[in-house]
């Protein structure tokens, strides 16, 4: 348990102590760091030829269709438990530069978005664009462990309970 | 017609047909199988399946992540569409049945080694019956 709270930390951790050009690794088996430029694309759209304006508005999940024409999918930002949609978004359509992981699984390959900005520009973004939402969305000062305190979490935690069934009584708590 | 008019309208025809050439190959499946948090099982930072990582699972799939679904066989399926709903981002009926063993119909895209399903139906739903938490307690952070 300690050793995956440590892994949780870690990105707050080495973003305060790295170089901010670098994407940071987590430690995961087959992660790479990788900066590249690519073109932010509706994962829908892409595939299945439906394709809305403004990929979605943020309902879609977005990918980066890079130049050799491979395809990513972009499942997380540096927000804790958060995909990386909202930090994609305002590049539709368009280029982007990006600096995150790829993650080749047997099961699937994925990227981890952590900083973005548009091709030529000089100042890297940090991929947090869902904590900025969240705390617009609920009138918040900040998102420290906002899945605590979101209330749509709240709401199906609180009705299916913290294993999924509420006829089932939750372990106690971990040392 | 003038040529330029000529050229243009192939040209317009032309952009047409690379769009709708762009879409993949489609293959009707049946997958029977977990919903799982993409994020969590792919990367192995926990036990990221059933009971025990549930309401991780709900808070990832709030989040954005992509669901997707574990067949018996491993093989990971990602859901970018549920019949006629097109959101595959916090999507509420997809929160709800996270961690849930369903059983769905749908196409099948195959892209650089990844499984996308446009599910046309959910066939079965028996809700949450892999309990991990008995073995691996709550998953991550315990309570």
């Amino acid at each position: 348990m300690a050793r995956h709270f440590l892994l949780l930390l870690l990105p707050f951790v080495l973003a305060v102590s790295a170089p901010s050009h670098a994407a940071q690794k987590w430690g995961i088996d087959g992660e790479m760091t990788a900066q590249f430029e690519a073109r932010v694309v509706d994962m829908l759209c892409e595939l299945s030829g439906d394709c809305p304006e403004n990929c979605g508005g943020g309902k879609r999940q977005l990918g980066l269709l890079r130049d050799d024409g491979r395809l990513l999918m972009a499942v997380k930002s540096n927000t804790l438990f958060a995909g990386a949609t909202l930090d994609l978004l305002p590049y539709c359509g368009g280029r982007v530069e990006v600096d995150g992981l790829i993650i080749t699984h047997p099961s699937m390959v994925i990227y981890m978005l952590q900083k973005h900005r548009k091709p030529g520009a000089e100042d890297w973004i940090q991929a947090t664009a869902f904590a900025k939402d969240w705390k617009k969305r609920n009138g918040a000062t900040d998102a420290k462990r906002w899945f605590r305190r979101d209330p749509q979490t709240k709401d199906v935690i609180g009705t299916y309970g913290k294993v999924g069934r509420p006829d089932l009584v939750p372990p106690p708590a971990a040392e | 017609m003038p040529r330029f008019a000529r050229i243009a309208l192939a040209v317009l025809f032309l952009a047409a047909s690379l769009q709708s050439a762009r879409a993949e190959p489609v293959e009707r499946i049946r997958v029977e199988g977990e919903l799982i948090d993409t994020w969590c099982y792919v990367t192995e930072i926990m036990y990221a399946r059933g009971s025990a990582h549930y309401q991780c699972a709900v808070w990832c799939a709030v989040g954005g992540i992509p669901v997707s679904i574990r067949a018996e066989d491993g093989t990971l399926y990602v859901v970018l569409r549920v019949e006629a709903d097109t959101r595959s981002v916090s999507n509420p009926s997809m929160v709800k049945i996270q961690s849930h063993k369903v059983t769905v119909d749908g196409d099948l895209i195959r892209r650089d080694g990844v499984n996308y399903l446009l599910v046309t139906q959910v066939a079965d739903d028996q809700g949450v019956v892999d309990l991990t938490h008995e073995k691996f307690g709550i998953q991550p952070w315990g309570m």
